[in-house]
């Protein structure tokens, strides 16, 4: 009956309540810690026991209380919940959940990366007498309870790809892989391979892990998060926090504010609010299939009754996961389902997680779908039922055209003709013979096959030229507006290089916005593009009636949305459309940077998967045209978030059906998007001048304390990392990209 | 009276500066002089000062900066930029700016559009064929298949056996090159293949463009220019004649004009050279009527031995040697002719005011471009102080120059190295030569440089090569 220890534990509950309410005082809360603090000097004069009875009173009634806050946290409260040094972690539950571990892949902080600890561990299992060890990889941020060489969760590229190599051995091991996320964000550093680009790495070769993922979030902070949360389920603890940024990042970019000004507490709990971050959101929203309830004002490592409840709900999650993909599953589908609360810790039924390879390829199958499905609610689709019928038919009809066209004619075609080109040749043999003789003899009474004036005419007359198809006299060029203006332009790199001032309807128009002097590209409109590149009056934008919207009602947003469309003209940041690239047909989708800066919401994922979709249908290459995109909209939360994943999903699909995906990037490409379903292309080029990466020079300084090159995220940086394959002039693109289609690329395009 | 209407610009340096403002001085037009830091001292300053006082000077960055030229001639209310010739005086989208700026102003020399196509020799040759003008044998296009460019060589070597060509000699060339950058020559068919990678894949390299032309490589050829003056309208042109400028350094710089182009009346050719002069004359005005060309200008032809005429380009622009065939002409009888006046006259919208027919040429000119340079040593240009520069005077003579009269003057080293401009005059070309000589012993040119090295000139360059002028 150690009276000070037990004292000594309520201080710290009681004291961790407090840490947790942040700013907010609650009365109860003072009031207690006062009672506690004078707890011995006041009761002086009882005897021990009472002394413990007294105490265990007061510990029933912090319960109490602590029910009470609970019931009434925050989700900035969470927040500081899964921040604190006291909520459990990977360790906790490694030691806790599973029945034996051992870590691989580094230990401690001899490790390549101390935040990102990786376990081969077994969860042992009675059926009957017999006693079955059932192994899994776990996979998690590890951010430990305060030491400093974890880095907070925060991972570095290097981490996640240690992470991505282990999934792949538990893939060919074939057992499932338990991912716990407890990171508030990927550790943003450019160096080799680059955090955009493992993390769009770990996410498309997640999209194809042939094994059960299931993944239980705690912190899951934007990019990091998605680094390993890519799974067939992804399970959340009720306190824990599933966002696309930090509420604090969030108010800060929402405040406009720079250079590590702090936002309003006030601005930053509306932002962690509106974003709607909470477990329960996101299982409203439909991003996460399952929470599992922490014990009041969130788990610690004390709560042993809470490591048995983790345990139950991952074998739930693997079994259901396993069973969905058997052929064998009617008895324990429906006990595992029916399973009630009561008797959750039930381990009666039992799966073996071992999967065949039919049953890998329904997995996959299973896990685009899931994703595919999300997000249909956060966007507006203002198509009328005819278009929607409409595009649903041209769907079904490209699919059955490509089937007939390419799949069943072209092989015959192909043979037919390769016989007739056979038979050709074979004469050829003997034509040739004889044009040989007629020539030798020709030559010999002294005729030449050619006359003089041919040759003469041929050398000194006007050659007939190919003429390009030109576009009729009413067809009107895009010429970007700022053509139309004369004032002069000053090159960012007069100083260095001597650039001369160059007028802007040269540099606008003729120049396509290339200094003449240093080849400096100034942005240019995404229009001109759309008419340069492709062939003239071919490109025809489908799905534009596909709006953003404001999913998660965040306030002041719905009228800067509203600018935003009127402003360009746009309903959404993705423009979707087929066009002609020297007359290869292409589906091209282009994230447009005066769009809310090219952020991407749920109507642009949608917009982009639907056109993957179509392209594989039709088998026509790919263009990912990134005009610039600042990354994931904010505003929308974790519908915007959910993006990465699902359009990752879209992409490795449409790779693995034989297409070409090609992504170009223009201006400024940072975050989300780069980290997954554009930096995962191996086709991936920059246009001269533009910068790609993960996160911006202000975020770096701020969560690095770094201070960075101002060319850090150069394009010619990006190219030396190995991020993109190289660097175009602008004039080029059209060109290069008509060889790229000739080159590299799957084997299902319409033209080969 | 001075003209309240118009102003002129004059962006260019040195001896034109000198000619376009003497021109506007007497046709009563009011200039803008610019000069860079390096130029202060140029003679053109110091007359510009005296033409038009210190308020029609100003001092910009480059003369190559359009920015800030196009910024003194918003500040001087400028109506009208003359380029002069180098510099802008070639560059079409120079010529669209300051036609089609806010505060537009007339551009003297042709309309841009006119410049651009001109300004591509792809272009110019592929109009010239259109016109049957005679162009030099080969393609008259970038050519990307290799198997065609194969036919076009082959097609050369025979034509040049047939032609009568002992050695003969095929060029390839890159499309996208210039200024000797991708050039080079192929002696039989059976080497064109390697040439032919070589340099496509070298303007692959250097240009991102497979494209190469393939000519014939002409040797021994005279070079001919006819003078083309039209009017603004782009309907009436005329020719004040040809000029031979077949004595260059080796780096193809000229260094002497005669005007003439030949002189069958005391030489003997080899051919008609009366009629390859009509003929030249006759291709260039039909060529300058089929674009509408509305300015001053030069057709380029090149001359075999054997008397065949070749298109090879066409100035756009006034150029360093128009004096010469403006001192054999005469327009109505009055022999003072200066198309450097006629060009400013009609781009400021001036009628011709006359035709062909009253244009009379008559004797022989010779401009010699004295430039400090060594003859022995490739012609290496020599940068220094000049102490003495005179010569005397003759009715026969004219000299351009922009050294100032007060000596010494620092050459600068940024600027193309011409010192003077003499042209001489004769009733026929036994005379001019004579007059030549005369005029190359009595000029003085002293200077030393740093080193204390004394100057060298080409003065003894010029008078070699006056002894066989128009020879063929």
């Amino acid at each position: 009956m150690d009276i000070e220890k037990k004292l000594d534990g309520l201080s710290k509950r009681v004291q961790y309540a407090r840490d947790i309410l942040g700013d907010t005082e609650d009365r109860r809360l003072t009031a207690f810690a006062q009672k506690l603090y004078s707890f011995l000097d006041r009761n002086i004069n009882l005897t021990q026991e009472e002394l413990w009875d007294k105490l265990n009173t007061v510990g029933e009634s912090l319960a109490v209380l602590e029910k009470d806050i609970d019931n009434t946290l925050t989700p900035m409260d969470k927040v500081r919940i899964v921040r604190h040094s006291e909520r459990i972690c990977l360790k906790d539950i490694l030691e806790n959940v599973y029945d034996n571990y051992t870590v691989v892949g580094g230990k401690d902080d001899m490790s390549i990366d101390p935040g990102m600890v990786i376990a081969r561990a077994y969860i042992s299992r009675r059926v009957g007498k017999k006693v079955h060890n059932q192994p899994v990889m776990v996979v998690g941020q590890e951010k430990g309870h305060g030491q400093e060489f974890r880095n907070g969760g925060c991972i570095k590229p290097w981490g996640n790809a240690n992470a991505l190599r282990y999934m792949k051995v538990a893939a060919r091991e074939n057992i499932p892989i338990h991912t716990y996320v407890f990171t508030p964000g990927s550790y943003p550093i450019e160096d080799y391979p680059g955090a955009a680009q493992q993390i769009a790495e770990n996410i498309y070769e997640m999209c194809g892990l042939e094994v059960p993922v299931i993944s239980v979030i705690s912190e899951g902070g934007s990019g990091g998060a998605e680094a390993i949360a890519m799974a067939d389920k992804r399970l959340m603890l009720s306190h824990g926090y599933y966002s696309v940024i930090s509420p604090e990042g969030a108010a800060a970019i929402e405040g406009r504010l720079r250079g590590g000004m702090r936002a309003s507490a006030e601005l930053i709990d509306s932002c962690a609010k509106n974003q709607c971050i909470t477990a329960k959101d996101n299982l409203g929203f439909g991003y996460i299939d399952g929470i599992i309830q922490e014990p009041s004002l969130g788990s610690r490592p004390e709560h042993f009754d809470f490591y048995k409840v983790v345990r139950s709900e991952v074998i739930r999650a693997t079994d259901e996961v396993v069973l969905s993909v058997k052929g064998l599953r009617l008895f324990r589908g429906t006990a595992i389902k029916s399973r009630t609360k009561k008797a959750l810790t039930d381990e009666s039924v039992f799966v073996r997680w071992s999967i065949n390879s039919t049953e890998k390829q329904r997995l996959l199958w299973k896990r685009y779908k899931k994703y595919r499905k999300m997000a249909q609610h956060a966007y507006e689709d203002k198509r009328t039922f005819v278009e929607k019928i409409n595009s649903a038919k041209v769907d079904a009809m490209a699919a059955a055209y490509s089937t007939i066209r390419y799949d069943l004619i072209k092989k015959y075609q192909t043979k037919l003709q390769r016989l007739a080109e056979e038979a050709k040749d074979e004469i050829h043999v003997v034509t040739n013979k004889i044009d040989q003789l007629k020539c030798r003899v020709a030559t010999k009474i002294g005729f030449t096959t050619k006359t003089n004036s041919e040759v003469e005419f041929a050398l000194t007359k006007l050659s007939v030229q190919e003429e390009e198809q030109l576009p009729p006299a009413d067809y009107r060029h895009f010429v970007s507006p700022r053509a139309n203006e004369d004032r002069e332009i000053t090159c960012p790199n007069a100083e260095k290089d001597g650039c001369l001032e160059i007028w802007s309807r040269d540099l606008f128009d003729e120049f396509a916005g290339v200094c003449p002097t240093c080849g400096h590209h100034f942005p240019m409109e995404y229009n001109w593009y759309l008419a340069n590149l492709f062939d003239w009056g071919t490109v025809r934008e489908f799905n534009k009636s596909i709006c953003a919207a404001n999913p998660t009602n965040f306030p002041n947003y719905q009228n800067r949305l509203d600018a935003a469309k009127e402003k360009t003209g746009l309903q959404s940041g993705c423009v979707t459309f087929e066009g002609h690239i020297k007359h290869t047909k292409v589906i091209c989708a282009t994230l447009v940077a005066p769009f809310r800066g090219g952020s991407v919401g749920a109507a642009e994922g949608e917009k982009f998967v639907r056109a993957l979709e179509l392209a594989g249908k039709k088998r026509y290459p790919f263009l990912a045209y990134v005009h610039g995109t600042a990354g994931i909209r904010i505003q929308e939360g974790t519908n915007g978030l959910i993006q990465m994943p699902r359009c990752t999903l879209a992409v490795r699909r449409y790779i693995e059906s034989g297409g070409l995906y090609i992504v170009l990037y223009d201006t400024n490409s940072y975050a989300g998007p780069v980290a997954s379903f554009l930096g995962c292309s191996p086709y991936q080029y920059a246009v001269r001048s533009s910068r790609v990466g993960f996160a911006g020079p202000g975020v770096i300084k701020e969560t690095t304390g770094m201070d960075i090159a101002p060319d850090y995220h150069s394009a010619y940086n990006a190219l030396s990392r190995g991020h993109i394959q190289d660097i175009w002039d602008r004039r080029d693109i059209r060109r290069n990209l008509h060889q790229a289609f000739l080159t590299v690329g799957g084997r299902n395009l319409y033209y080969r | 009276m001075k003209s309240q209407k118009d102003k002129i610009l004059i962006a260019n340096r040195g001896e034109i500066a000198v000619r376009i403002m003497q021109a506007c001085t007497d046709l009563d037009i009011g200039f803008v002089s610019v000069y860079t830091t390096e130029d202060m001292d140029s003679g053109h300053v110091t007359l510009a000062r005296e033409l038009g006082g210190e308020e029609s000077i100003y001092k910009i960055r480059s003369y190559n900066d359009a920015g800030d030229i196009l910024s003194v001639a918003d500040q001087t209310n400028c109506t009208a930029v003359h380029p002069g010739y180098g510099f802008f005086s070639e560059n079409y989208r120079f010529a669209r700016r300051v036609t089609e700026r806010e505060r537009a102003m007339i551009f003297i020399g042709p309309s841009w559009r006119v410049i651009r196509d001109l300004g591509d020799k792809i272009n110019t040759k592929r109009l010239a064929r259109k016109l049957e003008v005679p162009t030099i044998p080969g393609s008259d296009r970038a050519i990307y298949d290799e198997l065609e460019a194969e036919e076009i060589a082959s097609n050369l070597f025979k034509f040049q056996e047939e032609q009568g060509v002992k050695n003969p000699v095929v060029l390839v060339k890159a499309s996208a090159g210039g200024g000797g950058m991708g050039i080079d020559e192929v002696y039989s068919i059976e080497e064109f293949r390697q040439v032919y990678r070589q340099i496509r894949n070298f303007s692959l390299r250097t240009f991102n463009d497979e494209g190469v032309l393939i000519e014939q490589r002409i040797f021994n050829f005279n070079h001919l220019e006819v003078q083309i003056v039209s009017e603004k309208s782009g309907k009436h042109h005329i020719h004040f004649g040809t000029r031979n400028c077949s004595v260059q350094s080796p780096g193809r710089q000229k260094r002497i004009e005669v005007a003439p182009g030949f002189y069958p009346e005391g030489m003997a050719y080899s051919f008609d050279a009366q009629k390859v002069i009509d003929d030249i004359v006759a291709h260039s005005l039909k060529m300058a009527h089929s674009i509408d060309y509305d300015s001053v200008g030069t057709w380029e032809w090149i001359v075999t031995p054997k008397g065949d005429p070749f298109l090879m380009e066409v100035n756009t622009r006034i150029q360093v040697e128009n004096g010469v065939s403006a001192q054999i002409s005469s327009i109505q009888g009055d022999s003072d002719v200066n198309l450097i006046k006629e060009q400013i006259r009609l781009a400021l919208g001036d009628e011709l005011g006359y035709t062909q027919e009253d244009i009379t040429l008559n004797g022989v000119g010779i401009e010699y471009r004295i430039i400090a340079e060594d003859t022995d040593d490739k012609f290496a240009p020599w940068a220094g102080e000049i102490e003495e520069l005179h010569w005397k005077e003759h009715s026969w003579l004219k000299m351009h120059t922009h050294i100032p009269k007060k000596l010494p003057y620092q050459i600068p080293t940024e600027f193309d190295p011409n010192l003077a401009l003499a042209i001489i005059w004769g009733k026929d070309l036994k005379e001019a030569k004579e007059r030549g000589h005369e005029f190359l012993n009595e000029f003085v040119l002293k200077g030393k440089d740093r080193k204390n090295v004394s100057l060298k000139s080409n003065l003894k360059f010029l008078a070699k090569k006056t002894n066989n002028l128009l020879e063929f």
